[in-house]
Order: structure tokens, then C-alpha cells, then sequence
């Protein structure tokens, strides 16, 4: 059909709306694709590295030494699989840096050499992939451990740490200070001053796996049991999976939504310019069908290059989306392929077909009018006048504001597409501050504010010598909350503690978000960390019943308040009374706060400085940090493209009142006053709908993922974030309306005159 | 064959008033000849071409084109009646503004199963050496002929003209009126001429005269002057 070639010039001619829809269709496909692909490549990984290398399904640590006999006696009773595992916390380089190495297994938690060979002969070590490049070490090299040289014959995966914490209660890893290796039995016992055995075990039903449990727990001291389920370094590549599937979808559906409306103004807008020509085509003989498609070419064009470019690109920039990812997680690349190639038709298909639908639907309507109809110059007296021009106040102004009234009421869609386009933009950023914000937060309250001591010594025995000043003992354990006001609670599956502190203590400060100390409530029931209480749904005065892992009793306890504690799972009740609950000797404790370092003695099974887990969670929130300016930056660029395609919009459908104005003599400044600034009370009341929206949903997400990643965010919004907010947006808006300013310039004087002749 | 109306009316209805367009319109528009509607303005021309040209329905009476039943006829085979029969000249020309005349007349020529040579038809309207222009680089008469060159061009039977002069001055709306006999004369087509300009008749084997929606005279020319010798009013 001739009629293609006009499509293409008109392409050229509106070289901006087209340039910016496509733009927009292609940042929507982008970021689904890249997100999705890395996604996948991580799920796919994780999938095949569990399976093909047997992740453990538990592991445990006893106080006493197990023998091999007694190993095989549980395998064969409980028909699963166990396999002892060495390890040893080794410094490294000597500034704070931990290197955990282990043993070889063949059965549970096989290591995976990515380069190279896993070591065989004494001072041969493999490192995690993360922990050499952090150190700039490679394969061949030869590092110092502890005065000792070792050489690195590879690279090194191990299942149970995908996510490389050093304590399961951390919340980022840091490959600066903690890493993982692997090294032969004799060489870790030889450079490591404590070794810890972990049984681990897999292949179980549940069942089985509850009968061994307590089979163990009866005849052994139990240090430690920790099931697949709450392990975070197991279960954080999951929960990051899973959470980032929403945004995966929403983030990009807005986008596309927002280009698809425009398509469809932009469409609209083209028929009602060539009303007169499609009239004409019609009264000679054009069928309906054959203007569709003509009509459905711009939308084909717009979809197909839009989507084509999104994908590419999205393939293109999935790869350093998921070399992020494989700094965060530690997952081999087994198969070649990891990718999902469902992820590249959806992202082809899906908005396509949208596009088409939705175009075909919008310019059904006047294709389909009588030519004769289409012929008539456009009866805009037949629409009655809006409920807003009807107003009363409305006609009485000066004609100017009755002409920009009058505007406002005749292109609502464009109101409405604004609206939609400032709050897309401003929810980003409110987003994006209010993350960066939490962040702060998260450190402030939870490590200053509450968490006041420096150290904590964990010991592997009850302890009941007395503590010296600056220091305060405690007692925590494994507990669940099974009840809630005596209805069944909801599972968690991260594992859950409980602590038993001192209510005069001076190295934890319980309080609430308004500062007040919750100590003294402590008699009267229990206190609950932020995450907890929200993942749960638990506010004060709700009674609880927790059931301990270590002898399955339970206990009622009502909450006497929520602490800002936004880290964690955690319980906190008077020592006593946990000692109780759990079947201890009175007085007793197993683990103490400090100020100044603990000695590291035989009986310390591990000791927390606060100061790193500050330190790695700055280092490594500083990532977080940095998306925010990417996410700012982003909500910049689609607030840009948006408002600018829009105002354009409105000069060219405007462009007769436009040159008729400048023909009476107005300036060009006092045009885009009349027709473009408009819009300013929307774009205000875009941004004010935005902040609570913005603060809404970002509680809501937390709270979704509250569960999975055991932190939760004090969401507060300072005046600041805000005000920057408004500023960046009303910033969006001035480039824009400087960008359709120089449209308007271009409308010529003639058009008037031209328009006249119709 | 020719074009026969019997007893047509055509009533808008616009508010609470009834506007009757047309008013029991008889007449024949008899093949290959050149006929002239005149009247007064809002005289109901324009409806009676349109309810011809099939892009109007009438409300009550008979339309026979050809022995094509338009009475009966659904929008589909309307626009196939359209298509395959007759070709539009409108008073605005309507051109595609993106795209040049050669193009433009192309998107009449794709419609007709034995459409007339491009070159032979720009050069009748005498716009080939401009075949390569677009229509905002064209005068008012240039772009109406390459309008009457896009209806032209699918060699129809009919060629309605609503006011093809009515933006054009003297000299040139001859002109055109010179090229719709030729083509009458050249390809026998039958060709309808609107206007309120009384002089055109002069030009047409037959006039139609039309007051308030009736048709209140017509008759044959024994001798149709040359379009370069009517009286211009
Ligand atoms: N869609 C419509 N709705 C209501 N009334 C209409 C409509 N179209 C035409 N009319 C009325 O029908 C009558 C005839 O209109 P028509 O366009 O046929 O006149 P005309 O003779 O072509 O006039 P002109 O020379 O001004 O073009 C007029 O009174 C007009 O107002
Ligand atoms: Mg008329």
C-alpha cells in the first residue's frame, strides 16, 4: 500500500513522540528482560548447584565427638545421609579479615572447583571465587596464612554458602572482611586453633528428619541444629528470588502501561489530524479493513523496534546484572546455558500483543464512522461542556484563565496521563529515599540505640562464673511462636531466638520507636523485635505461646511492647525466666555482652564484634546506596520523556490557537504560559498523592519480604527527602517544558492562516 | 445504464428540529453526459450527491446505479460500490499531507482493478512536472487537481464534484472544468457537477435546479457551451 510511505515520513516528521515512545516500550522491555534473565540464570544455578552437589538438608554441631560407627547407625535408622565436615576461622592479612576454610566432602555439600583443582597435598587451599578477586588473589599464587604459605589450586563453590555470611544472624556479606576457602583435613587442623566438626545431613523426609533430632538431642549434647529452611546462607538467594519477582513485573508493566497510553493519544491524535483524508479515502473506496491496518502499522512499527532494541538490550545488560548477583551469591555457572529463553518471548510477545490490542480497540471506533461523518469538521459543540466548564466561578474569569479551563476540561486523558507520569516518577523517588533513608535507620537504632555493647561471646557450655563489669550475661536459644491469642501462628522460616537478659542490663537498651525503655515490662511478658512483631501481625498486649527448640516446652507470655530492634527474629525475656523455660540451672547463661574484647578461650564457640557487622553492612549497603541514585536517575528520565511527549502533544493538537495567538501578537512565553503551565497543579498533586503512596508501598514491600530476609525498615521520610523529591520532579517538569517550548517556537504564523482554508 | 432516483427524501434530525434535506427528489442522471446540480446554499446539493455517492443514507425512496439497488446495499458493499464505480472530488481536496502528488494519486489508482496510466493522468491534470511536490508546496488549484487526478485516475463511471471550483478564481476553476469535459468526453465518464455558481450549467448536457431540498426544474442544454466561455459568477 502507498499508504506505508506516509508512515515512515510521519515517523520522521515526529521524529520526538515516536523517538520517545519507543524509548520508553524499550526501557519497560529492558528492565523486564535483564531483571528476569538474571533472575533466572540465579534460579537456574541455585537449582542445579543444590541438586548436582548435594546441598545439605541440616547440619549439626554436638558438644562430644561422634564415631564413625555411630554415623553409620543413624544412617541406616533413620535412612538419610551424613557426613562429618571440619572447619576453622583462620585471620587473614591480620586486619579483621576471617577466612573459614573447610574439609572435603564426597557425599553432602560437594565443593565445586570453578578454575583449577580442589587442594589434595598439605598447604594447597582453594578460595571462593568472591573472596580472591576481593583479595586480588589468583589461582597459582601463593598467600600467607597465618606465617604459613599455602598454594591456591583453585576456585572454589561450596553449596551450604551461596551467601556468604560469617554468622548466620548477619545480614549482607562482605568479601572484604570474611570469606570461605577449602583446604585437606591436616593442613586446617595444623594453621587453625580451633576446629569445629558439623554433621551434615541430607536425603531425610521431614519426618525422619524430627525423629533424628530428637534421637540426637536425647544421648548428645546439642550445640546446634540448623535446617536447610532457616539457614540465610542457603535461603537468601530464595527469598531474593522470590521478592524480586514482583518488582521484575510491576516496575516494567507501569512503564509499558505508560507507553501504550501514549501510543494510543498519539494514535488518536493522527486520526482525528487526518480525519479529512481518511473521509476521503473512504468515500473512494477504502475499506475499513484496509485503513486498520494501515493505522495498525504505526503501533506494529513502534512495538516491534521498541521491543526488539529492549530485548537486545535487556540480553545485553542481564549479563552485569548477573555478574552483580554472582558477587552477592556464590553460584556456579554449571551448564552453559543458564537463562531462561521464556524470559526473551515474553518479553517480545507480551507487549506487543498489548500494543496491538489496545491500538486496535482505540482506533476501531473512527475508523468506522460514516465518511461523511469523518468528512464535517469535528463538531466539538455537539460534546457537552464538562461539569468543569459548567462551573459558575469558571466563566467569569478573564479569558485567559476560561481558555485554560476550557483546556484542562477538553484533554482530560492528557491530565490524567500527566497525573499518572509525575506519580510513576515521584513513588520511584519517594522509593528511593525513603530505602536510603531506612538504611541509616536500620544501623542507627538498631546497633547505636539499642545494641550498646561491643562484643558478644557465645560459649559451647552453660557458664556460671560471674561476670565482671562491662559485661552482662544472657541466655538465648532457638524458640518459636506457635500460638497467638491462642490461635495457631503463622511459620516462620527463618530460625527465631529467644534472649534472656538482665533487665538492668547497661549493653542492650530496649525501647520502642518513641524512645521509651521497655526493661521494666519485661515481668510482665515478653518484647519482640520490629521484624518479628510485623511478620507476624503481633502488636502489645497480643499473648503468645513459644515453644523452645532445645526441649520442645512451651510457654504463654504476653508482648509488652516492640522494640526497635529492625534486624532479626528475636524474643527478649528476663534470664530466669528463659533459664527456666528452658530446663537450665538456675543462674546460668550462655553467652555474654562485653565492652572490651573476650579472651577467644576453648569453651567461646564464637565471638561477635559489633563493630564489623556495622562495618560490613556500611560497605555493603553502599551498593544499596548507589541504586538509589539509580533509581532517581531512572525516575528522572521517564519523567522527562513522559512530560516532555505530552506537552509536545498539546502544542501540536494546539498549534491553530498557537499560531492564531501569535498572529494577535502574544509571545512565545506567554503561550506556553497560557497552554503548558496548566499543568503545573497537576504535577503537584501527582507528587503529593505520591508521598504517602510512596511511604505505603514501601512499607508494604518490606512487610512482604519481612519474612524471608529478617529485617524490616523504619520507614520515616524526612522534610529534606521530600523536598528533594518535589525539586528533582519540578526539575523534570521545567526541562520538559523548556524542550516543548522550542516546539512551540517552531509553530509557524501561517498555520493559522493555512487552518482557515479547511 | 444510468443513475435513477425516485422519490427520495432525506430528513436530519438535529435537536428537536427536522431539517428535510431532501424532499421527494426524482431524476434521472443519465450515462456518460455531464450533469450540473445548482441551487442556493443549503438548497440540499451536497446531500443529493452524497446519497448518490452512497456515503449518505436517504430515508425513504429508490437510488438505482448502474442497476446497482442502493437501497438495499449494506456499508460493506457500499464501500465496494464506492470503489468499484465511482470517484469523489471534494471542495477541500483532502490530499495526504505526507505524502507527494505522484503518491497521493496513487492511493486512488490501487483501489481500481484497471486504472488509467499515472503518467497520462498527472500529465491530463498537468501536474507532472510537480509529481514529486507535496501538497503543502502546492496553490489551492494545483492541489484540487491533483485531488480530481486521484479520483481520475481509477477510471470510474461517475465522478461526483462537490464545488470543485469553490476555492478557485476564475481562470483556474476554467481550467479544471475544462479537464472534468475532457474527461467526460475522453473516457465517458459520467460527471456531477455542484455548484452554486450558475454559470457552470451552461457547460452540462443537463441542469438540475434544487430549492429548500426540492428539485424545482430540470432540463437539457441543446448546445453546451465550452467551459472556457461560461459566464463566471
Ligand atoms: N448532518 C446534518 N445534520 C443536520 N442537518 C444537516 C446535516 N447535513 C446537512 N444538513 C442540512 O440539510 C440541508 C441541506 O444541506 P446541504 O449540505 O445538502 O446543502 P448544500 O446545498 O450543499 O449547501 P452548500 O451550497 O452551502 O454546500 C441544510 O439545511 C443543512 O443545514
Ligand atoms: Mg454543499
Amino acid at each position: 500500500m502507498i499508504l506505508r510511505k506516509s508512515i515512515l515520513r510521519q515517523f520522521k516528521e515526529k521524529k520526538f513522540q515516536y523517538f520517545g515512545v519507543i524509548i520508553l516500550l524499550l526501557l519497560s522491555i529492558m528492565l523486564y528482560v535483564s531483571m528476569s534473565m538474571g533472575i533466572s540464570t540465579l534460579d537456574n544455578r541455585n537449582d542445579q548447584f543444590k541438586e548436582e552437589y548435594m546441598q545439605e538438608d541440616f547440619h549439626m554441631i554436638l558438644a562430644n565427638e561422634v564415631s564413625s560407627d555411630q554415623l553409620e547407625e543413624w544412617e541406616k535408622n533413620y535412612n538419610l545421609s551424613l557426613e562429618e565436615r571440619l572447619y576453622g576461622d583462620i585471620p587473614y592479612n591480620g586486619n579483621g579479615t576471617t577466612l573459614r576454610l573447610f574439609s572435603n566432602t564426597n557425599k553432602i555439600n560437594i565443593p565445586y572447583a570453578s578454575e583449577g583443582k580442589l587442594p589434595e597435598e598439605a598447604d594447597e587451599i582453594a578460595l571462593s571465587p568472591v573472596f580472591a578477586k576481593a583479595h586480588h588473589i589468583t589461582v597459582g599464587d601463593e598467600i600467607d596464612v597465618k606465617g604459613r604459605t599455602l598454594k591456591v589450586t583453585g576456585l572454589v563453590y561450596l553449596p551450604d554458602y551461596i551467601y556468604v555470611l560469617e554468622r548466620e544472624s548477619d545480614l549482607l556479606s562482605d568479601p572484604n572482611t570474611f570469606g570461605i576457602g577449602m583446604t585437606t583435613e591436616h593442613t586446617l587442623q595444623s594453621i587453625a586453633d580451633k576446629t569445629v566438626t558439623q554433621i551434615l545431613g541430607n536425603e531425610a523426609s521431614e519426618e525422619e528428619r524430627n525423629a533424628f533430632k530428637s534421637a540426637v538431642t536425647e544421648n548428645y549434647s546439642l550445640l546446634k541444629w540448623m535446617n536447610q529452611e532457616e539457614n540465610p546462607r542457603i535461603q537468601f538467594v530464595e527469598s531474593e528470588i522470590e521478592s524480586s519477582e514482583t518488582m521484575i513485573t510491576t516496575l516494567p508493566l507501569f512503564i509499558l502501561a505508560l507507553s501504550v497510553f501514549m501510543v494510543l493519544m498519539i494514535m488518536k491524535r493522527r486520526l482525528e489530524m487526518q480525519r479529512k483524508e481518511i473521509g476521503t479515502m473512504k468515500a473512494l473506496g477504502y475499506r475499513n479493513s484496509e485503513l486498520t491496518k494501515h493505522y495498525m502499522m504505526y503501533a506494529t512499527i513502534i512495538g516491534l523496534v521498541g521491543s526488539i532494541l529492549g530485548v537486545t538490550a535487556g540480553a545485553a545488560l542481564s549479563i552485569p546484572i548477573t555478574d552483580l548477583y554472582s558477587n552477592y551469591f556464590n553460584l556456579p555457572s554449571i551448564s552453559y546455558f543458564d537463562w531462561d529463553p521464556r524470559v526473551l518471548v515474553i518479553g517480545f510477545f507480551v507487549p506487543n500483543i498489548i500494543l496491538l490490542i489496545m491500538t486496535y480497540f482505540v482506533i476501531k471506533k473512527p475508523l468506522q464512522q460514516s465518511p461523511l461523518d469523518l468528512l464535517r469538521p469535528k463538531d466539538t459543540s455537539k460534546g457537552k461542556k464538562s461539569l468543569l466548564e459548567r462551573l459558575p466561578i469558571i466563566n467569569k474569569g478573564s479569558f485567559i484563565s476560561r481558555f485554560r479551563i476550557r483546556l484542562l476540561a477538553r484533554s482530560k486523558a492528557r491530565a490524567v496521563y500527566i497525573l499518572l507520569g509525575v506519580m510513576f516518577s515521584s513513588i520511584l523517588l519517594i522509593f528511593g529515599a525513603t530505602m536510603y533513608k531506612g538504611m541509616d535507620g536500620i544501623v542507627d537504632s538498631t546497633y547505636k540505640d539499642i545494641m550498646t555493647y561491643n562484643y558478644a561471646a557465645h560459649f559451647k557450655t552453660l557458664q556460671q562464673e560471674e561476670t565482671t563489669k562491662g559485661e552482662s550475661p544472657f541466655t538465648v536459644a532457638e524458640a518459636d511462636i506457635i500460638e497467638i491469642n491462642g490461635e495457631k501462628a503463622k511459620e516462620i522460616e527463618q530460625q527465631s531466638m529467644i534472649y534472656g537478659i538482665e533487665p538492668d542490663t547497661e549493653h542492650i537498651q530496649l525501647q520502642t520507636e518513641d524512645g521509651k525503655l521497655l526493661h521494666s515490662t519485661l515481668k510482665n511478658g515478653v518484647v519482640l523485635s520490629e521484624p518479628f512483631a510485623s511478620a507476624l501481625g503481633l502488636s502489645k498486649g497480643d499473648t503468645i505461646t513459644l515453644e523452645n527448640a532445645y526441649n520442645n516446652k512451651t510457654i504463654e507470655k504476653e508482648v509488652t511492647g516492640i522494640a526497635k530492634v529492625y534486624i532479626g527474629f528475636s524474643i527478649y525475656s528476663e534470664r530466669s525466666e528463659v533459664n527456666e523455660f528452658l530446663g537450665y540451672p538456675k543462674g546460668v547463661y550462655t553467652a555474654k555482652w562485653t565492652e572490651d574484647k573476650p579472651d577467644n578461650s576453648e569453651d567461646v564457640l564464637f565471638i561477635e564484634n559489633k563493630q564489623d557487622i556495622i562495618e560490613n553492612f556500611e560497605s555493603t549497603s553502599s551498593l544499596t546506596r548507589y541504586s538509589v541514585f539509580g533509581i532517581a536517575g531512572f525516575a528522572f528520565l521517564i519523567g522527562v520523556i513522559v512530560l516532555t511527549l505530552i506537552t509536545n502533544l498539546i502544542v501540536e493538537e494546539n498549534s491553530p490557537s498557537i499560531s492564531l495567538f501569535k498572529v494577535m501578537g502574544y509571545k512565545d512565553q506567554e503561550i506556553s504560559r497560557l497552554m503548558i503551565n496548566v499543568y503545573t497543579p497537576i504535577v503537584l498533586l501527582g507528587f503529593l498523592l505520591s508521598v504517602p503512596i510512596g511511604i505505603l508501598s514501601i512499607e508494604q514491600l518490606m512487610n512482604s519480604i519481612v519474612e524471608q530476609t529478617g529485617f524490616a525498615m523504619p520507614v520515616q521520610l524526612s522534610w529534606l527527602m521530600i523536598l528533594i523529591s518535589l525539586m528533582i520532579i519540578l526539575f523534570t517538569y521545567y526541562v520538559s517544558l523548556f524542550l516543548s517550548r522550542r516546539k512551540l517556537k517552531n509553530v509557524s504564523l501561517q498555520e493559522a492562516l493555512n487552518k482557515q482554508q479547511d | 445504464m444510468s443513475i435513477v432516483l425516485w422519490n427520495v427524501n432525506r430528513i436530519y434530525q438535529s435537536g428537536e428540529v427536522n431539517v428535510h434535506a431532501l424532499k421527494n427528489a426524482s431524476i434521472e442522471i443519465p450515462d456518460k453526459q455531464i450533469v450540473a446540480i445548482l441551487g442556493p446554499s443549503g438548497s440540499g446539493k451536497s446531500t443529493l450527491l452524497n446519497v448518490i455517492g452512497g456515503i449518505d443514507r436517504h430515508d425513504e425512496g429508490e437510488i438505482t446505479v448502474h442497476d446497482h439497488d442502493l437501497t438495499k446495499m449494506k456499508d460493506k458493499e457500499l464501500t465496494e460500490y464506492r470503489r468499484n464505480t465511482l470517484g469523489f472530488i471534494f471542495q477541500q481536496y483532502n490530499l495526504m499531507p505526507t505524502l507527494t502528488v505522484e503518491e497521493n494519486v496513487e492511493v486512488g489508482k490501487e483501489l481500481s482493478q484497471n486504472p488509467l496510466n499515472m503518467k497520462d493522468t498527472l500529465e491530463k491534470v498537468g501536474m507532472w512536472d510537480k509529481k514529486d511536490k507535496f501538497p503543502y508546496q502546492l496553490s489551492g488549484g494545483e492541489q484540487q487537481r491533483v485531488a480530481i487526478a486521484r479520483a481520475l485516475i481509477k477510471n470510474p463511471r461517475v465522478l461526483l464534484c462537490d464545488e470543485p471550483t469553490g476555492a478557485l478564481d476564475e481562470e483556474t476553476g476554467k481550467k479544471i472544468l475544462s479537464l472534468l469535459k475532457y474527461v467526460n468526453e475522453t473516457y465517458g465518464t459520467t460527471v456531477c457537477i455542484i455548484t452554486h455558481n450558475n454559470g457552470i450549467g451552461e457547460m452540462a448536457h443537463k441542469v438540475v435546479r434544487m430549492k429548500s431540498g426540492e428539485i424545482i426544474e430540470h432540463y437539457y442544454n441543446e448546445e453546451p457551451v465550452d467551459p472556457e466561455k461560461v459566464k463566471w459568477v
